[in-house]
């Protein structure tokens, strides 16, 4: 797939939400040990909320109106913080994109460009936090850099991922500074983070799809 | 714990009933007890929207009426509520000039409420915010981003609902929360904890001859924990930190709130005002309005806080104007 347009994006969409049920009760385990444990239901709740969302708007609302649709729903469906930053991420995401018709990796750096900043001001997160945006900024980073070397979506996205899967790892190695977790301070140390692990199978999924 | 209660669980819910049923120029929407609005918003008047975590009447929700707030979306005890209940009270408050939402800076509220101006944009409502930071303990001078909103959030609803009231548009309402925001200081004392009824015991400890000056609202530290002093001692060291940023010189007006947090008789927060009104009067400056009472409280914490309003010709009418809601009513003397 040589970039994403509306129908491609409700498949997108299932394939997410069929990611975040799978990925359950991993994130369950994995947030139960410095966080409460809602990270799962949150994330599965999202994004069948939103799959449901876009698949009975249809294609024909377009790609924008359908990211947008999908973050006004998340923010409906789980409002803890991770679905509420989720939420702002697509919002911002579709901003970004207005009046665009189809993601080519151009449109997939400024969509998540504009997703890990939407989360780092709605967070009031840094980098070097350890939350999801250490790995999503990484990723717009290298999306940028295939952008500007003409390098096609799939290529493209299988590079941001590596990139995310990379940032996942270094996440072990910084103390939490947001959220319940930052109570626990240096027992996160070692911990991956699970707001991250969330932005690392958003970006494994759609890459997934797109190379398919 | 010794509270009334059915059922710990139902606490802010069988709360919201009583007060449906008591003060039925309340009502709900999107059929959620926590979306609490005006039964009837005033056509063309720019909407006044707060929330934030119950266990605080008659904050938050106790200043949605005339000339004050519009609605409210009412959290768990301590808690924010949601984006989406934030958005719901929004879309039926706005009527056509837009919504401010005036809360206090607390991480939770500030993501949702952002969320909800958010969404609230996507439908065409034009929302703008201010965020009460007036606890002068909770963070040094040049680092007022930081500060809790306490107390002091009532004259920023008053001065706001009064704005809105006299048909300004949003722009020029928000210029003036914003500026009764940076003109008003609290201070707070706290003498016992209070009791989260979910958790079921106290959140912290004070032992019987102390105090701790600056705590918050939900039990957060304060400035520090020292030897229960007599009660003019008391307002003098609290004073002190508020002169200390807003001062008052030779003819100087000043509206004052003294605030009980739920345990404390209003005999005690009589005999705070007493010194607190003599100091005033040392510095040559007036006390115009003065309230004494139950505004902001933390469950059954006993103690008090001091919220101090410095007065200019703008702030002085919106200040005065006469408001009529279920916890706070005040006529035109």
């Amino acid at each position: 797939m040589d970039a994403i347009r509306a129908d491609d994006l409700i498949g997108l969409f299932q394939r997410w939400r069929d990611t975040f049920a799978e990925q359950r009760n991993f994130l369950i385990a994995l947030d139960g040990k410095v966080g409460d444990s809602d990270l799962g239901i949150t994330m599965a709740k999202s994004f069948a909320a939103a799959y449901d969302t876009v698949a009975a708007e249809g294609a024909g609302a377009g790609l924008t109106k359908l990211l947008r649709s999908a973050g006004a729903i998340m923010a409906k469906t789980a409002p803890s913080t991770m679905g509420t930053l989720t939420a702002t991420g697509f919002l911002r995401g579709a901003k970004a994109l207005d009046g665009k018709e189809a993601i080519g990796t151009p449109e997939a750096a400024a969509f998540w460009r504009a997703f890990a900043t939407g989360i780092a001001e709605r967070g009031k997160a840094k980098l070097g936090d350890k939350t999801i945006l250490d790995v999503l900024d990484p990723v717009a980073g290298a999306l940028e850099t295939a952008a500007a070397s003409g390098l096609a979506l799939a290529p493209a996205l299988k590079a941001a991922a590596d990139s995310a899967e990379a940032e996942l790892e270094r996440t072990k190695t910084m103390v939490a500074q947001h959220g319940k977790a930052a109570a626990f301070q240096e027992k996160t140390l070692g911990l991956q983070d699970a707001g991250a692990t969330v932005g690392v199978l958003l970006l494994k999924t759609m890459t997934d799809f797109v190379s398919e | 714990m010794k509270k009334f209660l059915n059922d710990p669980a139902h606490f802010v819910d069988e709360m919201l009933e009583g007060i449906y049923r008591a003060h039925p120029q309340l009502t709900y929407v999107n059929d959620d007890k926590r979306c609490l609005v005006v039964a009837k918003p005033t056509p063309g008047k720019v909407g006044i929207a707060t929330g934030g975590g119950s266990g605080h009447l008659p904050l938050f929700l106790g200043y949605v009426g005339d000339n004050m707030l519009d609605g409210c979306a009412v959290g768990g005890v301590f808690q924010s509520p949601s984006a989406d209940q934030m958005h719901e009270v929004t879309k039926y408050i706005d009527q056509g000039a837009g919504v401010l939402y005036v809360y206090g800076n607390y991480s939770g509220d500030i993501i949702n409420f952002d969320m909800a101006a958010e969404l609230a944009d996507i439908d065409g409502i034009a929302v703008k915010q201010v965020i009460g930071n007036d606890d002068v303990a909770s963070s040094a001078v040049g680092e007022e981003h930081k500060r809790r909103g306490v107390a002091g959030i009532f004259f920023v609803y008053k001065v706001s609902g009064a704005a809105a009231a006299a048909m300004l548009p949003l722009d020029e309402v928000t210029r003036l929360a914003d500026k009764a925001r940076l003109n008003v200081r609290t201070i707070g004392v706290a003498l016992s904890s209070c009791v989260v009824p979910e958790i079921g015991h106290a959140t912290f400890s004070v032992g019987d001859d102390e105090m701790e000056i600056g705590m918050g609202i939900h039990g957060e530290p304060g400035i520090g924990r020292t030897k229960l002093a007599a009660a003019d001692a008391v307002v003098d060291e609290m004073m002190e930190r508020i002169f200390a940023e807003l001062p008052a010189g030779s003819g100087d007006e000043f509206a004052v709130l003294v605030n009980g947090l739920g345990g404390t008789p209003k005999e005690e927060l009589y005999i705070l005002f007493r010194r607190v009104s003599q100091l005033f009067e040392q510095r040559g400056s007036r006390v115009k309005h003065v309230w004494i009472g139950e505004f902001a409280t933390a469950m059954e914490m006993a103690g008090a806080s001091i919220s101090v309003l410095k007065l200019d010709a703008e702030l002085d009418p919106l200040v005065a104007a006469p408001t009529n809601t279920p916890f706070f009513a005040h006529y035109k003397v």
